[in-house]
């Protein structure tokens, strides 16, 4: 492998990883706080991912298209998950987790069935928006711009989350309610509304996810799955309910996807199964997680 | 109470057991033979999903996992059978033996993480199984599978093939029944009621839910193997999610506080899964639609719904009479 193939594989596997990083980060904020599993959190997920393709497609006369989609998609993807969460999640919170499980189980199936409905099976793509289209020259080596922009995305998301948590009142307040929900709800905190707001926040980020990956990759039915799959392998290298962790788990799982296929091309999935395996014996709680 | 489960068999119980037996027995005599196939898919099905029961109802273990080793059995018969001729019976039984195997290895993994962790590790390795058969062409077919398997000539006739399987189904359902009836079958009880408490009269949690995952992966095995001798082939789509969630869809649909829920489950749905896929091709909305009414309105399932009524009627008749019918 030369260094320009390192390079330009480094380069791709970080940028699919910082994608991975916004769906697996709304997974780990929504279980931190909620404690429910959103198994669906991939479709929605893809859902954003073809309401890219259908604002994209709808706004294609309108100068900067991918901008305002990139606006408008995950606030749907967002309002969607808002209506989730009032309308299906909030009535099992006191219910044994398994109904939580089985629940958002059921909605992969509704949310995959009626992307298939309305966008049917085939593929759809969606061309890289200028300013960030075509190759850059670095060091003598050309990269898409289009997977830099994606990765300062995903830093800009970590950076903002972050600081949201840190140094905001909705984020002391999200913290509250993660720390203990009674007091907080005793000390006046509507728990109910920052539910329903940490379920949109993830939303909004799995939306964001899905609009920023067509332009690399394709609109396609089954991404779901795959996509969920690789955030649980996240979320179990990084330790669930961790920001960083989760940024640290998708930068992992992306290099090493990348990577992967280069030694054995059909099964580079088997490598991040392997840490996975590796990282339960060593340390079942994740990197940055913390022992039960 | 619905989570109570029955400590005795009582009479009328075991007469509405032989007539279900003389009427499973009668299905290839009185009905048509498509009829004899799919009740031979649903004896299947009910033993896949009693299998997975084990885990769900009894142990509190959620898994996302089963078809995994639904499709280790499969593929285990078909390849021992096409590849290596080896004879019928050990084909069947190997099945069961490596399922059991792979069940070992992969649930002593899963079981060193609780709840979320453990559905979530169940899903990953049976995408890992999944990933194995789909991409090992020379050895699993890939994604053509393996069709026109040499079976026996025997079971080409579908009425033997279907007492075939009623035997097997009816053996290990009674084994199952015996299992979760004795004293382990009570501790992994106890552990679904509270881990904490079972663990301080001093039972090895992980121990008794490795045991249960093992188990279930046997009868998992079972079942596959089961439906490699109905259908004569095997494809990759055994060991994929959506066979997990028909699995589970089962164990919910009848009740999975009832031993015989995941029975009455496999029924209801493969009978709905065949009319509802007749009129249209987004039968997998319905079924979700489905998942999400039993969730938030019929919790206990079918089982668990018309023994509540049954105990509120016995109930206005007289007070032991709910006992029993609540059970």
């Amino acid at each position: 492998m030369t260094l320009e193939a390192a390079a330009g594989q480094a380069l791709s596997g970080i940028s699919v990883g910082m994608v991975l990083f916004l769906i697996a980060v709304g997974l780990s904020i929504i279980f931190g706080t909620l404690k429910v599993l959103n198994l669906a959190h991939g479709s929605i997920y893809m859902v954003g991912g073809f309401l890219c393709f259908g604002f994209t497609s709808a706004l294609a006369h309108v100068p900067g298209a991918f901008w305002w989609t990139l606006i408008l998609a995950p606030l749907a993807v967002a309002l969607l998950g808002g209506l989730i969460e009032i309308l299906l999640l909030r009535r099992i919170y006191d219910q044994d987790v398994l109904y939580q499980y089985i629940l958002t189980f059921g909605l992969i199936l509704i949310l995959g069935e009626s992307c298939k409905f309305i966008w049917g099976v085939g593929y759809h793509t969606v061309s890289a928006p200028w300013p960030v289209e075509g190759k850059i020259p670095i060091w003598g080596l050309s990269f898409p711009v289009y997977n830099l922009f994606l990765i300062g995305c995903g830093v800009v998301v970590f950076l903002g989350l972050l600081a949201l948590m840190r140094y905001t009142g909705l984020g002391r307040m999200i913290r509250a309610v993660t720390y203990n929900r009674e007091m907080a709800n005793a000390l006046g905190v509507n728990v109910p509304r920052v539910y329903t707001g940490v379920f949109m926040l993830g939303c909004w980020l799995a939306g964001l996810a899905g609009t920023l990956m067509p332009p690399m990759s394709v609109v396609a039915l089954g991404s779901d799955m795959a996509v969920i799959i690789e955030c649980f392998i996240i979320v179990v290298i990084g330790g669930l309910g961790s920001l960083p962790g989760a940024f640290l788990g998708a930068v992992i799982l992306g290099l090493l996807t990348a990577f992967g296929i280069y030694v054995i091309p059909k099964l580079a999935v088997a490598f991040a199964f392997l840490l996975m395996i590796a990282i339960l014996i060593i340390r079942p709680w994740g990197l940055m997680g913390k022992p039960e | 109470m619905t989570k109570r489960l029955a400590r005795t068999f009582p009479s009328h119980r075991l007469t509405l057991l032989f007539t279900l037996l003389v009427l499973l027995l009668l299905v290839p005599l009185i009905l048509k033979a498509s009829w004899a196939s799919l009740a031979t898919e649903m004896l299947i099905m009910a033993l896949a999903g009693c299998a997975l029961n084990v885990m769900l109802g009894y142990t509190g273990m959620v898994s996302f996992g089963p078809a995994g080793l639904y499709a280790v059995g499969a593929y285990t018969t078909a390849i021992l059978l096409s590849r290596y001729h080896s004879s019928f019976v050990l084909a069947v039984l190997g099945a069961p033996i490596l399922a059991g195997i792979v069940g070992v290895i992969v649930g002593w993994f899963c079981v060193r993480r609780s709840a979320t962790y453990f559905a979530l590790l169940t899903l990953a390795f049976s995408q890992i199984i999944w990933t194995v058969i789909f991409e090992w062409y020379d050895f699993t077919g890939g994604d053509n599978g393996i069709v026109s398997i040499p079976i026996p000539e025997f079971f080409f006739t579908i009425s033997y093939c279907y007492y075939f399987t009623l035997a097997i189904v009816a053996g290990c359902l009674t084994l199952l029944w015996t299992i979760v009836q004795s004293p382990f079958g009570k501790t992994l009880q106890a552990i679904r009621e509270n881990p904490g408490r079972t663990e301080f009269i001093a039972i090895h949690l992980k121990r008794y839910q490795l045991a249960a995952f093992t188990l279930s992966s046997v009868f998992l095995g079972v079942a596959g193997s089961l439906y490699c001798v109905f259908s004569g082939s095997v494809f990759p789509d055994y060991a994929h999610w959506v066979k997990s969630t028909d699995m589970l869809v089962v164990c919910l649909l009848g009740g999975f506080y009832h031993f015989a829920g995941p029975m009455v489950g496999a029924m209801v749905y493969i009978l709905l899964s065949k009319l509802i896929a007749k009129q249209t091709m987004f039968w997998m909305f319905f079924l979700g639609a489905i998942i999400i009414f039993l969730v938030l309105f019929m919790r206990n399932g079918i089982v668990g719904f018309i023994s509540e009524k049954l105990a509120s009627a016995l109930g206005r008749a007289s007070e032991s009479g709910a006992k029993e019918g609540s059970r």
